[in-house]
């Protein structure tokens, strides 16, 4: 019978922690461009040039319809060819970052529709120009409204960094990978690391439910 | 100067492209296969009406759906050697982790559609005599298929873009061959975007497919 053996994790526990770090450091870089990326093209997509629309649909079409690795390995090996010298966290975020931000666009846009009519009218009314409308009162409610399934596809992108340590970041999967390399004990530090993004995504989910309560509404 | 020694590509290129997409699409059906059944299974499980029985199948679902699929490969193919002395060719362990990780959603996708359902639709079976199993047979299924279909394509065309992973533990598909053929011809442009056009090609309609569904089978009470 074999067994589990977790001496490792005295060695090389700060290795992992520094992983972890990186893991965060990526995953919060990406969420800032995911949600900026994402409103600015859900805006686009309703916006009345004809071109625009059409060039935020597209985007979002194709970065929806292929997998992330590609779109990795695209631009970490696509980019030079340009001649664009990257590094791989560089690239591993702006990939990421544009994914995500193709998931948040459909998200943010279902939110925008379902702000009625009635709010548009009334800023008007009020003297509100288009932007300050925007600003002040559509994008608040339509965030709000949208909220859990940015967290889901947040915790989505948490899991889906992971897959960032194929063009050597050393993420938290990276590192586990290199440990795995010294110490031959896959099974007992792939499961820990499961375990590890188990937990993270449980904090995540467990904040989000608090702050739902505070800013959920109904229209 | 033609389009062939342009790219540095030959004919037998275009062909290991076919064979790659065939490794992706077989690798996906047979694990969106797998896990459909499996996912169900665990989906009505978790729709019974014992406490204790609805929340077993948590148990496997729940580390699934919250853990990276590459760690869930890995774990597979690197980890089970070493802890039963099962040795997995690629192949089997991508099928597999993959299937595991559909059947996870699924289930959660089974039992959300399930009780969706309202329950006097539950009672409306019951009063004209049917039993619980058959009300669920009869009147609930069908309306919770309803529901699922939809979201269940999704799912299968997020999949199928998971299924990419498996070219991290060395299996030829087109991800892996896209890697290697850009290695060999210098042009990643060229090579990810036709990698870019097929995985488009087979998923894109599967989503138009999903969007107009959802339309179709959409009801209220």
């Amino acid at each position: 019978m074999y067994k589990l053996n977790f001496n490792f994790l005295e060695r090389y526990g700060d290795m992992l922690l520094d992983g972890m770090k990186m893991t965060v450091i990526i995953v919060a870089w990406c969420l800032v461009i995911g949600l900026v990326l994402g409103t600015v093209m859900a805006l686009l997509k309703q916006s009345k040039v004809r071109i625009l629309r059409i060039f935020a649909t597209v985007y979002v079409d194709i970065l929806r319809n292929t997998p992330f690795l590609v779109q990795l390995f695209f631009f970490f090996y696509g980019l030079p060819a340009l001649g664009i010298q990257t590094d791989a966290m560089a690239t591993a975020v702006i990939a990421l970052g544009i994914n995500t931000s193709a998931q948040n666009c459909e998200i943010i846009r279902s939110g925008l529709l379902a702000v009625k009519k009635d709010y548009y009218e009334c800023s008007g009314a009020l003297g509100y120009t288009k932007m300050q409308t925007l600003w002040y009162f559509v994008l608040p409610i339509s965030f709000r409204l949208a909220f859990k399934s940015l967290v889901n596809n947040f915790i989505n992108l948490v899991l889906t960094s992971s897959v960032c340590f194929s063009i050597t970041v050393v993420e938290t999967m990276g590192a586990a990978k290199i440990i795995v390399g010294r110490t031959s004990r896959p099974f007992e530090i792939y499961l820990m690391i499961l375990l590890c993004y188990c937990v993270f995504t449980y904090i995540i989910s467990f904040i989000a439910k608090l702050v739902d309560r505070k800013i959920h509404i109904v229209l | 100067m033609s389009f062939y020694d342009y790219a540095n590509l030959t004919g037998n290129d275009a062909m290991q492209y076919l064979r790659a997409a065939g490794v992706t699409l077989y690798i996906t059906l047979m694990s969106l296969l797998i896990g459909t059944i499996l996912g169900v299974v665990l989906g009505l499980i978790r729709c019974s009406k014992n406490k204790v029985i609805s929340i077993l199948p948590l148990i496997l679902i729940e580390p699934l759906r919250n853990s990276p699929l590459v760690t869930q490969l890995f774990l597979i193919f690197y980890g089970l050697p070493i802890i039963g002395g099962i040795m997995l060719d690629p192949f089997p362990a991508a099928i597999l982790a993959l299937s595991l990780n559909t059947a996870a959603f699924m289930a959660v996708l089974v039992h959300n559609s399930v009780s969706a359902i309202p329950q006097g639709q539950w009672e409306a079976g019951l009063a004209l005599g049917h039993s619980r199993g058959s009300t669920f047979i009869h009147v609930i299924s069908r309306q919770a298929l309803r529901l699922l279909v939809p979201q269940a394509i999704t799912l299968y065309i997020s999949q199928l873009q998971c299924s990419s992973l498996v070219a991290l533990i060395g299996i030829m598909d087109l991800t892996k061959l896209g890697q290697n053929l850009a290695l060999r011809t210098l042009k990643p442009f060229l090579i990810y975007g036709i990698v870019f056009l097929i995985y488009y090609v087979i998923s894109s309609p599967l989503s138009r497919l999903a969007k107009s569904l959802e339309k179709k089978l959409s009801f209220h009470y």
